[in-house]
C-alpha cells in the first residue's frame, strides 16, 4: 500500500537529519514529505544539501497549512495512507506499523497515536494534561469521538479522509478540530497506544500566553464547528 | 435638529462621497469593496435631507433625541462594513494559503525537472 509520512517542519535544522534517519531505519518502505513551513533557520538547506523529498512554502502557513499541504500532496500523488509525523523527534517512527494497521485492516479510517493509553513516555505538564483532558471531554459530548489524546500530531488517514483533509483542513492548532470536522463527516476514528518522547532540541511552539490563546481559540473553534456541521 | 446640524451632516454626507469617489477614481479602491460604503452614505444622506424620517425611527423606537437615533443607524453601518471586511480578510487568507501551498507544490516539481 503506498504511503505518505508528512513531516511539518517549522525551525527544525537541529532535529530534521535524525527523525529522517529514524524514519528510513524504521519504514524504509514508505515515502516521506516534510513541509518547510517558511523556517527562518537552515531547516531547507539542510533539505537541499540531504537531497530529502520535501515542500517548502514560501510564506508561513502554520501547522494546519502546512499538514494540508502534505494531504493534497497525498492526494494529488495518489497515495492510499498519509501519516503525519512530527519533525521535532517527538514521535518515534517504530510505531508507525501500530498506528496503521487498523487502516490496513479496514477497522479504522482515521488512527490517533496516543501517549495517553498505556501512560508511557513523555506524559507533558500536569496542566497541559489537564487542557487535554478537557478538550477530549468537550470533544465526546460535541461530536461523540472518544480521543483521549486530542492534540497528538501523529495520525494516520485512509485514502478517503486523505481526500477529505486536502480539501479542508482547520488552521491555527489544528489537531482536536480535525477529529471534530472528520467525525461530523462519519470517520471511525481510532486511536492506538504510543511512546512519545519529549522534543529533543529546539523550543515548542506553545507558550503560556499561547496555551491560554489555544484553549479559548480550539474550544471555541470545536463548539462552531459542531453547531456549523450536521452530523452525516 | 437644528438647522446648522443638519447643514453640517450635510457638509459631512458630500465630503464623504467626495472621497470614496477620488479613491475610486485613483484606483486605491475596488467598487465591489465599496457597495456597503456609498449604500450607508445613501441612507445618512436621506436621513439628514428628510429629518422627517428620522424622526419616525426614533419615535417608533423610543429613543429620545433624533441625534441618538443618528448614532445608532450610523453604528449599525459601522458593523455591517467591519463584518464585511472581516469576511473579506478570511476569503483572502484563504486564498493565500491555496496559492502557497501550490506555488510550493509547483516549486518542487520545477526543481525535481532541473535535476
Amino acid at each position: 500500500m503506498k504511503a505518505l509520512v508528512i513531516i511539518p517542519a517549522y525551525n527544525e535544522a537541529e532535529n530534521i537529519e535524525k527523525v529522517v534517519k529514524n524514519l528510513e531505519k524504521s519504514v524504509p518502505q514508505m515515502d516521506y514529505l516534510i513541509i518547510n513551513d517558511c523556517s527562518k533557520d537552515n531547516t531547507v538547506l539542510l533539505c537541499k544539501k540531504n537531497h530529502y523529498n520535501f515542500l517548502s512554502l514560501p510564506i508561513n502557513l502554520g501547522i494546519g497549512g502546512g499538514v494540508q499541504a502534505g494531504y493534497k500532496y497525498a492526494l494529488e500523488y495518489g497515495y492510499e495512507i498519509a501519516i503525519q509525523h512530527d519533525g521535532d523527534g517527538q514521535h518515534d517512527p517504530e510505531y508507525i506499523e501500530n498506528v496503521i494497521q487498523p487502516i490496513l485492516n479496514g477497522q479504522a479510517d482515521i488512527t490517533i497515536g496516543s501517549r495517553f493509553l498505556e501512560k508511557e513516555g513523555f506524559q507533558s505538564s500536569v496542566t497541559r494534561r489537564a487542557g487535554i483532558k478537557f478538550l477530549s471531554k468537550l470533544i465526546q459530548v460535541c461530536c461523540g469521538a472518544s480521543v483521549q489524546d486530542v492534540t497528538s500530531g501523529f495520525r494516520a488517514v485512509n485514502r478517503k479522509y486523505i481526500e477529505f483533509y486536502a480539501a479542508d483542513y482547520p488552521s491555527d492548532y489544528p489537531e482536536p478540530e480535525a477529529i471534530v470536522t472528520a467525525k461530523l463527516d462519519g470517520a471511525r476514528i481510532q486511536e492506538i497506544p504510543v511512546i512519545m518522547r519529549e522534543r529533543q532540541n529546539g523550543v515548542s511552539s506553545i507558550n503560556l500566553k499561547r496555551s491560554i490563546y489555544y484553549m479559548i481559540k480550539v474550544s471555541i473553534a470545536i463548539l462552531i464547528c459542531r453547531l456549523t456541521n450536521r452530523r452525516k | 435638529m437644528s438647522l446648522h446640524l443638519r447643514i453640517l451632516l450635510g457638509l459631512i454626507v458630500v465630503a464623504y462621497f467626495w472621497l470614496i469617489l477620488y479613491f475610486i477614481k485613483k484606483k486605491m479602491l475596488a467598487l465591489k469593496y465599496i457597495l456597503l460604503w456609498l449604500f450607508s452614505g445613501l441612507v445618512m444622506g436621506i436621513l439628514v435631507l428628510f429629518p422627517q424620517l428620522l424622526e419616525i425611527f426614533v419615535k417608533l423606537v423610543g429613543i429620545e433625541t433624533p441625534m441618538y437615533g443618528l448614532f445608532l443607524v450610523g453604528i449599525f453601518f459601522i458593523l455591517l462594513i467591519l463584518m464585511s471586511l472581516t469576511a473579506i480578510v478570511s476569503k483572502q487568507t484563504e486564498r493565500i494559503k491555496n496559492l502557497a501551498q501550490n506555488h510550493a507544490m509547483l516549486e518542487k516539481r520545477l526543481r525535481e525537472l532541473e535535476k
